[in-house]
């Protein structure tokens, strides 16, 4: 027989038991199977942004302020943000074009130069910082369609007026395929499912948008590890033995890997080899973030060709990326990680911070500073050092490193960019390569052949052996780069213009003449900045139109300087060869 | 009702009941200027509490659970002064030591912590909990077979 005076303390001691017992159980059975999810797919183990969010609060929110959440999303009154009620129309090519709201959902009303009308309703949103396209289901397929709404400058535009075509092209030249294109980085983990069969179409993704995985990969194995809260505690104190934490985290890979990361979609690339878009078509994206992205693409360079389609007008001639969603390519040719030691170098995360800083760049306010560079380059640190280096004032901006190392010499998405190719700045690359050079993006009123006899006089050695150009390189580079050369180096030429101001002004009048829209895009920008009282002119109206409000602009400007602009542009621009430009975001 | 005889037979002082009275005020006391603390903080929106929603989650709970177990240490002595419960040495000391532990562990995981979890001291929690537990269950039973 039991002691009585040890019956309590039994008694006690077994509903502890039956309550730790009770408590087990019900976090047993109430436990998420993260291993399993989605277990014998290609997206096998993604998780949802809501699932990381449940440990992850602070990183959850901070990924939550960026474009990347927002890039793809379902159309509802949350997510569209066009202006469906007040400014809803717009005439292109003869085609009108009405947006409709019915009842929370969307729609685009096409009523073509024959008078017929077709409706199609909006499904899906992509983009939500400087354009938003829209995407149409017709079957199996998800069509993007002709007409975005420039959240910038709040006004529809054409899709014409985002890329490097003149006026005359196809009014359905931009409708595209989702399915097959857009989905594979506007998301995580696509998988295309078509049936190269029937020529049907089963597409899924992980989750719509760049959520967690695109960066982190599958984490599935890593949130039911983190379910024990002692996996967790031996993890946080780096226990010796503790299991592996079986999720990629782009700051803890070498540098390289780190970089393929971003790389796999800030990289255009090509399946390799070139039949795995077979397999990528009917199975997904092969890649996760953490493996060799180069054991499953190669990333586009200037001489790749798929079939009779050159990639080559979406590099400068010297091979450097002049359109965005090719930064990859454009560090990976610097001397920043070419001289670096493999896997120990720059990398994307050495400037840009994902969970944190402006979202517009992704970027700290001390690394918008030479603050990013001084991380290596410690001897330009001070601003006498810095003086002595850039031949600028300190503050100027000609003693930001980014100007002159990374200067706005890239295209997309209605912007001008920074390069992610860290050069010196040489302006003979103008006369070598066509290509835009930092001296000459500020120093707009010099020549070429200016800007390389100066880079020679300040430093002579570095610019010994530079060239200069013929006598076309005489001409003041904002003019002739304005007329003479192609739509991409006009555009971003007019870009470096803005805001426009009394010499500049007229020539950018005569760029308004510009028979490709985009050009005409970033030139009224830059005549609207330079003078807001005036009216901006509409980059997508017809010539006609465009020369009215043109003609109100007119008696502001000396009849001098508009003659000779107009002289100019009819001179430069009489044997220019234009190139026109597939932009692949 | 019963006097504080029944305890005093249980082995239990009525000096040892003013101390463990006095530990649940001073306590309470000790959690309502801890509260004070996060009420000054919030208000005056200091980033070492607002940019941080672990510390803002421990140091909640922290308070909370301080000042309500100190309020039911306050009531056990009570209940025991009235006769109304037996308590005994080591539930008492179970009891006074779950009432330290547990918002302690709350308060210190929320002090130092990882990114995104409390820090180690946040193991006292379930210790002080199953303390808490044992004891209650004990002075339940006291009470039921009195």
């Amino acid at each position: 027989m039991l002691n009585p005076r040890f019956r309590p303390a039994l008694a006690t001691a077994l509903f502890v038991l039956i309550a730790i017992a009770l408590v087990a159980g019900a976090i047993r059975f109430t436990a998420p199977n993260y291993a399993g999810v989605r277990a014998g797919r290609m997206d096998a183990g993604y998780l949802e942004s809501n699932d990381c969010r449940k440990c992850h609060e602070g990183n959850y929110a901070t990924w939550h302020l960026t474009f990347h959440r927002t890039m793809t999303r379902e159309a509802n009154p949350e997510t569209v943000l066009g202006d469906f009620d007040r400014q809803n129309t717009l005439t292109y090519q003869g085609v009108r074009t009405e947006m409709i709201r019915k009842n929370g959902s969307y729609w685009m009303k096409f009523t073509g130069v024959d008078g017929k009308s077709q409706e199609l309703a909006i499904d899906h949103t992509v983009g939500s910082r400087r354009i938003q396209q829209y995407l149409t289901k017709n079957g199996d397929q998800w069509v993007r369609l002709p007409i975005a709404y420039d959240l910038v400058q709040h006004r529809w535009m054409h899709l014409n007026g985002s890329f490097f075509y003149p006026d005359d092209s196809d009014y359905r030249q931009h409708v595209t395929e989702w399915n097959s294109n857009c989905v594979f980085c506007h998301n995580v983990k696509a998988q295309p499912h078509l049936n190269w069969e029937d020529r049907t179409w089963n597409t899924e993704v992980a989750e719509l948008g760049i959520a967690c995985g695109a960066c982190h990969g599958p984490a599935g194995q890593h949130a039911q590890l983190a379910l024990s809260p002692m996996t967790r505690y031996l993890w946080h104190v780096k226990a010796a033995g503790a299991p592996s934490v079986a999720v990629t985290n782009p700051a803890k890979l070498d540098s390289d890997r780190s970089a393929m990361v971003c790389g796999h979609c800030h990289g255009q690339r090509l399946p390799e080899p070139r039949e795995r878009i077979r397999s990528m078509m009917s199975d997904g994206d092969p890649f996760d973030p953490g493996k060799n992205l180069l054991e499953f693409y190669r990333p586009v360079q200037r001489e790749d060709k798929i079939g009779p389609v050159s990639f080559a007008s979406r590099f400068w001639s010297d091979g450097s990326p002049r359109l965005t969603a090719y930064e990859y390519q454009g560090m990976t040719r610097s001397a920043c990680y070419r001289a670096g030691k493999p896997g120990q170098r720059i990398t994307c995360i050495s400037c840009h911070e994902m969970h944190g800083g402006d979202p517009r760049g992704q970027l700290t306010e001390k690394m918008k500073t030479n603050a990013a560079c001084t991380q290596c380059h410690q001897q330009f640190a001070t601003p006498a050092q810095l003086v002595e280096h850039t031949k600028h004032q300190a503050e100027s901006s000609g003693s930001l490193c980014y100007n002159c190392h990374m200067p706005s010499i890239v295209y997309g998405v209605m912007s001008a960019h920074r390069t992610h190719d860290i050069t010196i700045p040489r302006p003979e690359e103008t006369v070598r390569f066509d290509k835009p050079n930092a001296c000459n993006l500020c120093h707009l009123d010099w020549s070429v052949n200016r800007a390389i006899a100066e880079s020679q006089r300040l430093w002579p050695i570095a610019f010994r052996e530079s060239a200069k150009g013929d006598s076309r390189f005489d001409e003041p580079e904002g003019t002739r780069a304005l007329f003479a050369a192609d739509a991409v180096t006009r555009t971003l030429t007019a870009a470096a213009m803005t805001p426009a101001n009394e010499s500049t002004a007229p020539l950018l009048l005569e760029a308004m003449q510009d028979r490709y829209p985009i050009v005409r895009y970033f030139t009224a920008n830059a005549l609207a900045a330079g003078y807001p009282a005036l009216p901006k002119p509409d980059y997508l109206a017809e010539a006609e139109k465009r020369n009215a409000t043109l003609r109100t602009w007119y008696p502001f400007f000396e009849p001098e300087r508009l003659r000779a602009a107009k002289t100019a542009r009819e001179r430069l621009s009489a044997n220019r060869v234009e190139v026109d430009v597939e932009v692949g975001e | 009702m019963a006097d504080g005889k029944s305890n005093v037979q249980a082995g239990f002082e009525p000096g040892q009941l003013r101390r463990m009275t006095c530990q649940g005020w001073i306590s309470l006391a000790g959690w309502i200027v801890f509260g004070l603390l996060i009420e000054g903080l919030i208000g005056f929106r200091a980033p070492a509490l607002m940019d941080d929603p672990v510390r803002r989650e421990m140091f909640r709970l922290a308070h909370a659970h301080g000042t309500l177990l100190n309020l039911v240490l306050i009531a056990a002595a009570i209940c025991a002064r009235l006769g109304l419960i037996r308590l005994g040495r080591s539930t008492a000391l179970g009891l006074r030591t779950a009432v330290i532990i547990l918002p302690a562990g709350f308060l210190l995981a929320g002090l130092w912590h990882f990114k995104d979890d409390p820090g180690v001291a946040i193991f006292l929690v379930p210790l002080g909990a199953l303390l808490l537990l044992a004891t209650a269950f004990r002075i339940g039973l006291s009470g039921c077979s009195g």
